[in-house]
């Protein structure tokens, strides 16, 4: 167009050029994430503010671990229908591989965590998840009900958070935990925490890695809900096998010295996933 | 049981039990070494510390001794402050 002669039709014409069409492109975009996010946000807050309450009423005097798995099969509820309205309004495709591995009672998962959206995704497929959740989320309007009554685990420092996050395996509940304990650099992975690996060494139970990759990147750390990419995002989840860690060959090998060859080999796994995955 | 010690001693039972617990080596321990950011100890790794402390010394730690050690140096001198 910027080669059009002087005087020829194309020169004046009134229709917008590509760098216009792409700003629309882009507020449209922005417009239905949205609503996308507004209509999470109203679910989330019917949650804490009716349902929940309403569930805990519904539950006087019985167990506890009934009524968290009742709150979290509708934050399930709530996860499924956001993802459908991201699929719905063309914002999202979500590819799953492996779920298989993610049905039976009391799994351990772990993930990377590229996005603030994986945690919906994988929990979009489970009826029944618990995960670790800032402590700050327990004085959040927003996030308290919520969290308080699915029976979430407050990031506390130490052994309290080891101890929580395996009596609920114990109970034949399963887990999320993201070992980088934030999201992640961008296309990269941050150093692990070793919280999974001893809670694997407690629990004895073996880690399901889940590798998430979201391409463009979106809703990184520090990224805004607004900033939304150009083109549809693609969800990549893979549930991999369940990894069983061999406890070391020494059986004197101290639980501080076990914690840190897992977390290394698990940090090494995801390394070897993510970068197969851009070749 | 309480045991008598000079620092030196004391130094160096920190460090074999750093070693033992933490597979650190000799060349990255120091008194000045911070045990968070230079030897990459969490918080779980701060229990098992003070748990082989009181094995090996007979002192017992509380949660706000811990928190104002962040150094070996610190280590020892507490350590050393509560024998002496």
């Amino acid at each position: 167009m910027q080669d059009a002669a002087p005087g020829s039709p194309l020169s004046g014409s009134p229709s917008l050029g590509f760098a216009a069409w792409r700003r629309l492109g882009r507020a449209w975009r922005a417009l239905r994430t949205g609503l996308a996010f507004a209509m999470f946000g109203i679910l989330g807050l019917g949650l804490g503010l009716v349902v929940f309450p309403l569930e805990r009423w519904r539950a006087r005097g019985a167990p506890a671990d009934a009524v968290e798995r009742r709150c979290q099969r509708h934050v399930y509820g709530v996860f499924r229908v956001f993802t459908a309205l991201l699929r719905g309004l063309g914002l999202a495709e979500v590819r799953i591989r492996g779920a298989e591995h993610l049905l039976a009672p009391g799994t351990l998962l772990v993930a990377n965590h590229p996005t603030l959206l994986d945690v919906v995704m994988i929990g979009a497929c489970m009826p029944q998840l618990d995960c670790v959740v800032k402590k700050s989320a327990w004085s959040n309007p927003f996030m308290r009900h919520v969290v308080s009554a699915t029976g979430y685990v407050p990031n506390d420092l130490g052994e309290a958070v080891i101890d929580a996050c395996a009596e609920r395996l114990r109970r034949g509940r399963s887990l999320l935990l993201f070992p980088e304990g934030q999201r992640s650099p961008e296309g990269g992975l941050g150093p692990f925490m070793r919280g999974a690996a001893h809670l694997a060494l407690k629990s004895g139970r073996p880690l399901t890695p889940v590798v998430v990759r979201c391409t463009p990147p979106t809703l990184m750390r520090g990224q805004k809900w607004y900033q939304v990419p150009e083109r549809r995002m693609c969800f990549d989840i893979e549930v991999c096998k369940p990894i069983r860690f061999q406890l070391g060959a020494d059986p004197a090998e101290p639980r501080a010295a076990a914690a840190r060859r897992i977390t290394s080999d698990l940090r090494d796994f995801y390394q070897k996933r993510l970068h197969s995955f851009e070749r | 049981m309480k045991v008598k010690a000079s620092r030196e001693t004391i130094y160096q039972w920190v460090c074999d039990i750093l070693k033992r617990e933490f597979q650190l080596t000799d060349a990255e321990l120091s008194l000045s070494a911070h045990l968070i950011d230079d030897l990459d100890l969490d918080s779980i790794d701060a229990i098992d510390l003070s748990v082989r402390l009181e094995e090996k010394i007979g002192l017992s730690f509380k949660e706000e001794d811990l928190k104002s050690i962040r150094t070996i140096q610190d280590v020892v001198d507490f350590i050393d402050a509560r024998l002496g």
